[in-house]
C-alpha cells in the first residue's frame, strides 16, 4: 500500500509532462492505441458513472421494462411465468380499457371507477392546492411579523407521514366525536355535518381536502420562491403606472409565477397519481367505487390473495405511462429552454 | 514509468472499488427478498405467521414452547408477519414461494384460501404424514372438507376455531329496554328488538363498523344463514348469487333496515372501536367474531353473564359458522420431516389445549379436555358439540377462492354507504 501511494504524491509537475503527449509518441503504436484507451475521457469518467447508470438502469428501468413484459403475459396466481414472446398481447389493456369504457355517468365497473376517481383527485387536488398554496405565498410575502413561523407552521404537514395523516384524519372525519363535526356543530352549523368518510358522496372529496391540506405548504413554498425572485422595481413601476394591489398582482406578479406553478403542478399531479398510502390507511384495500384509484387497484389485484400479476403490472404500466404523460411536456419545455 | 503505472494503480482503484460497489449493492439488493429465508436447517421450524397483538401472539408462543418441549431436537424459527388477517403475510408467502423459498409452515385460513396455492401444486400432501386416523376421528366434518384440496387430499391442519355467528350484548342495556334476547329467533325478531331499544334507551341498538368491508359482508353472511337457512347459504357460496336472488336480496335489505340502528359513527370506527360501545353501555348489540369476546374479558368490572352475554346470531341456533386457522406444508419444504412433526403436534390435543384459551378460540379437535377453557369458550364448545352445520365463510377466506372474496368485498365496500340493494345485487352476480 505505502509503495503504491508514495508515487501519488509526487510533485505535479512530472504528471503534466506525461499528459503533455511527447513520451506518448515515443513508445509503440500498438501500445499508444490502448493508452489512449485508458487516457481517454470517457474511460477516465466510467467510475464515476457507470455504477450509478448500472442500478438504476437495472433497478428503475430495468424492472419498468419487466413490469410491461409482465403486462403482455397472463400471469397469475403461484405458477413461474413463462415468456413466450409468440403468446404476448395486450388483452390485458383491452380488457382494462373495454371496463373503462363500460362506465357511464352513474355507474361502470370498478375499472371505470378508479380511473375516473384517479383523474378526479389528479385534477381537483392539483388546481387547488396550487391556489390555496399560492394565497398563502401573497399572504406570507407581506412583510408580516413571524413569516419565518408561519412558513414553518405551513410547511410542517407536508412532513408528516400519510400514515400518520390519514389516521388523525380519519379521527377529525368522526361524525359523531370528530373535530370537524363538532366544530361545525359549535358555530350552529349542525345541519351540514355529514358522514364524511363513509357517505359515497363525500368519501373521495374528503380525502382529496385532507390532502390539500398536506400539499398546500408546499405549494407556498415554491410560489414564495417565486415571488421573491420578481425584482422590487416591478413592484414599483406598477404602482407608478397607477396599477392598484389586484391588478399588479394578476397582471404583473401572477404571470411571472407561471414557473413556480408548472413545477409546483408537476410534483403535485404525480403524487396524485401514485396517491397510495393515505387511501390505504384510511379505507384498507377496499374503498369502495366512491373512493377507489389505479393505484389502489392496482395493489389489489396483486397482493390482495388474488394473484393477479398480468393484469396489476398492466394497471401500473398505465399509471406510469399516465406520469410520463404529466412529465413529458415540462421536461420537453426544460429541454428546449437549455434547462436540461 | 513509475509514475503512469501509479495512475494505472489508482484508475484500477476506483474502477475495481466501483465495480466492486455496484456487484455489493446489487448482491444486497437480490438478498433482500431472501429476507429470513432459506437459512434454516433441517431441524429448524421456519412458522410464518400474523398472531402479533398481545394474547394472540402469547398463544402462539405457548404452541411454540409446548412444540419444542415435546421434539427436543426441533427448534422453531417465530418468523411474524404482521398485518390483521394476514394482509401482509400471502404477499411475502406468495413472493417467496415464487422465488422458491417457501418457509416450512405459514398460517393461512383453509378452505377457499387454498386455491392459490392448490392450483399452483405448492402445498404437500399430507394426507399419510401428518393425517392419521387418530386425528380424523377427533375432527368434524365440516373442519375436515376444508383442509382437503379439490381431490380429497389434506394439505392443512386446523388449529382453532372461531364462532362468526354471535350476537353479543349489553345485559344492562337490554334489561332496560325490557328486550329478551333468547326469545329472538329470526334476523326480524333483531330488527324489532332494536327498534324497542332504540325508543327504550339512548344506547345505539347495534355497535358495527361499517369502515371496511369485511364487517358488514360478515353480518351480512349471518343474516343470509338466519333467514334463508344453511342450505341456500351453501349454496350461494357453491354456485353465486343468481339461483337464490329473492333470498340474497332480502338479507342485503335486512342489513340496511339494520343499518338505521348502528352507531352514529359506525362508517369511521374499526370494529374494536365499536366495540367499546358495547363495553360502555353506549350500544346493545354487536355482531361479530368471537375474537370479539376477548375485549369484554380484559375490561375490568365488565363480566361474563354479569354485564355482557352472548347468543347465537338470530335465526342461526344450531349452525356453528366457522373462521379457522390452520398451517400447510409448502413444497418444496426446507425442512420436510420437521414441518410434518409441527403439523402433527398442531393436531394434537397439547397443542391446542396451549393454544387456544389464550387465543380465545376452541380447539379444532373436539377431544381437547375442558378445563382450561373459562366459561364462555366452554358454552361455545358445547354449542360446537352439539352444532349441525358448520358452514365456511366468504369474509374469512374459508368459503370462497380468494378471487371470488375479492369481489364480494369491493361489492360490500360500495353497499357499505350507498346502501343499494340493487345495485350490490348486480354486483354480486359479477362476482363468481
Amino acid at each position: 500500500m505505502d509503495t503504491n501511494q508514495s508515487p501519488d504524491s509526487d510533485p505535479p509537475t512530472e504528471t503534466v509532462s506525461t499528459d503533455g503527449g511527447l513520451p506518448v509518441e515515443a513508445t509503440e503504436s500498438t501500445e499508444s492505441t490502448l493508452q489512449r484507451w485508458r487516457r481517454s475521457e470517457l474511460v477516465k469518467s466510467l467510475p464515476f458513472w457507470l455504477p450509478a447508470t448500472l442500478l438504476v438502469g437495472l433497478f428503475v428501468y430495468g424492472a419498468i421494462g419487466w413490469n410491461f413484459i409482465i403486462s403482455l403475459t397472463d400471469w397469475q396466481g403461484l405458477r413461474r411465468v413463462t415468456y413466450n414472446p409468440a403468446e404476448f398481447d395486450l388483452d390485458n389493456y383491452f380488457e382494462f380499457f373495454g371496463k373503462v369504457a363500460e362506465g357511464g355517468l352513474l355507474g361502470g365497473p370498478q375499472e371505470y371507477w378508479a380511473f375516473r376517481n384517479t383523474f378526479v383527485l389528479l385534477i381537483l387536488f392539483t388546481v387547488v392546492a396550487l391556489i390555496v398554496g399560492l394565497l398563502l405565498a401573497l399572504l406570507v410575502d407581506q412583510k408580516i411579523r413571524f413569516e419565518n413561523s408561519f412558513r414553518t407552521v405551513f410547511l410542517l404537514p407536508m412532513s408528516l407521514s400519510f400514515v400518520v395523516t390519514a389516521v388523525f384524519w380519519a379521527w377529525m372525519y368522526n361524525p359523531s366525536s370528530g373535530m370537524i363535526n363538532e366544530g361545525l356543530r359549535l358555530v350552529g352549523l349542525g345541519a351540514i355535518t355529514q358522514n364524511w368518510i363513509s357517505d359515497p358522496q363525500f368519501k373521495l372529496f374528503a380525502v382529496i381536502f385532507a390532502l390539500i391540506w398536506q400539499f398546500s405548504g408546499y405549494c407556498m413554498v415554491v410560489y414564495l420562491a417565486g415571488l421573491r425572485a420578481i425584482p422590487t422595481d416591478q413592484y414599483e413601476a406598477a404602482k407608478v403606472d397607477g396599477a392598484n394591489t389586484l391588478k399588479m398582482y394578476w397582471r404583473v406578479i401572477i404571470p411571472q409565477l407561471r414557473a413556480s406553478t408548472t413545477s409546483a403542478a408537476v410534483v403535485l399531479m404525480v403524487f396524485a397519481l401514485k396517491a397510495f398510502d393515505f387511501l390505504f390507511v384510511m379505507f384498507g384495500t377496499q374503498p369502495g367505487r366512491s373512493a377507489d384509484i389505479l393505484a389502489l387497484m392496482m395493489y389489489r389485484e396483486a397482493f390482495a390473495g388474488t394473484a393477479n400479476w398480468a393484469y396489476a403490472s398492466a394497471i401500473a404500466t398505465i399509471l406510469f405511462v399516465m406520469a410520463l404523460g404529466v412529465i413529458s411536456p415540462y421536461l420537453y419545455r426544460q429541454y428546449k429552454r437549455g434547462a436540461l | 514509468m513509475s509514475d503512469k503505472h501509479s495512475q494505472f494503480s489508482r484508475r484500477t482503484v476506483l474502477k475495481t472499488s466501483g465495480v466492486a460497489a455496484a456487484v455489493g449493492l446489487a448482491g444486497c439488493t437480490g438478498g433482500d427478498g431472501g429476507d429470513g429465508g432459506g437459512s434454516g436447517t433441517e431441524n429448524e421450524v421456519e412458522v410464518v405467521h400474523w398472531w402479533t397483538a398481545g394474547g394472540e401472539s402469547d398463544a402462539i408462543q405457548a404452541l411454540i414452547e409446548g412444540f419444542e418441549s415435546e421434539y427436543s431436537d426441533l427448534s422453531v424459527n417465530n418468523n411474524e408477519a404482521p398485518g390483521g388477517a394476514g394482509s401482509a403475510l400471502s404477499t411475502e408467502i406468495q413472493d417467496r414461494v415464487l422465488q422458491d423459498n417457501a418457509p416450512s409452515t405459514f398460517q393461512i385460513w383453509p378452505g377457499g384460501s387454498l386455491q392459490t396455492y392448490t392450483e399452483s401444486d405448492v402445498l404437500a400432501d399430507i394426507s399419510d404424514s401428518v393425517w392419521d386416523s387418530e386425528m380424523e376421528d377427533a375432527y368434524k366434518e365440516g373442519v375436515r372438507d376444508l383442509s382437503q384440496d379439490d381431490n380429497g387430499n389434506y394439505v392443512a391442519v386446523p388449529l382453532n376455531i372461531h364462532r362468526l355467528n354471535n350476537l353479543f350484548y349489553n345485559v344492562d342495556v337490554l334489561d332496560s329496554a325490557g328486550v329478551d334476547p333468547s326469545t329472538l329467533s329470526s334476523p326480524a325478531d333483531l330488527l324489532s328488538a332494536m327498534e324497542t331499544i332504540d325508543a327504550e334507551t339512548d344506547a345505539a341498538p347495534m355497535a358495527q363498523s361499517t369502515q371496511s368491508a369485511w364487517t358488514v359482508l360478515q353480518l351480512w353472511e349471518d343474516v343470509l344463514v338466519g333467514e334463508a337457512g344453511v342450505e341456500t347459504y351453501e349454496a350461494v357460496l357453491e354456485s353465486g348469487v343468481e339461483e337464490n336472488e329473492d333470498a340474497v336480496r332480502s338479507a342485503l335489505q335486512t342489513v340496511v333496515d339494520y343499518r338505521e340502528y348502528f352507531n352514529a359513527d359506525a362508517g369511521s370506527v374499526a370494529w374494536d372501536e365499536a366495540n367499546n360501545d358495547v363495553i360502555n353501555g353506549e350500544a346493545a348489540f354487536m355482531h361479530q367474531g368471537d375474537w370479539a369476546a376477548g375485549q369484554y374479558e380484559s375490561s375490568e368490572g365488565f363480566d361474563f353473564e354479569d354485564s355482557w352475554d352472548h347468543v347465537p346470531f338470530p335465526g342461526t341456533e344450531g349452525v356453528y359458522h366457522i373462521v379457522t386457522d390452520s398451517f400447510v406444508k409448502p413444497e418444496p419444504n426446507p425442512s420436510p420431516d420437521a414441518t410434518d412433526a409441527w403439523l402433527s403436534y398442531v393436531g394434537s390435543v397439547d397443542g391446542q389445549e396451549r393454544f387456544n384459551p389464550i387465543k380465545g378460540s376452541i380447539p379444532a379437535r373436539t377431544d381437547v379436555p375442558d378445563d382450561a377453557f373459562g366459561p364462555f369458550l366452554s358454552r361455545q364448545r358445547e354449542d360446537f358439540d352439539n352444532s349441525n352445520a358448520q358452514p365456511a365463510t366468504i369474509a374469512h377466506g374459508t368459503g370462497v377462492s380468494p378471487q371470488v372474496k375479492s369481489n364480494f368485498e369491493e361489492a360490500f365496500a360500495s353497499f357499505a354507504g350507498e346502501w343499494n340493494v340493487d345495485r350490490t345485487y348486480s354486483d354480486l352476480t359479477d362476482a363468481f
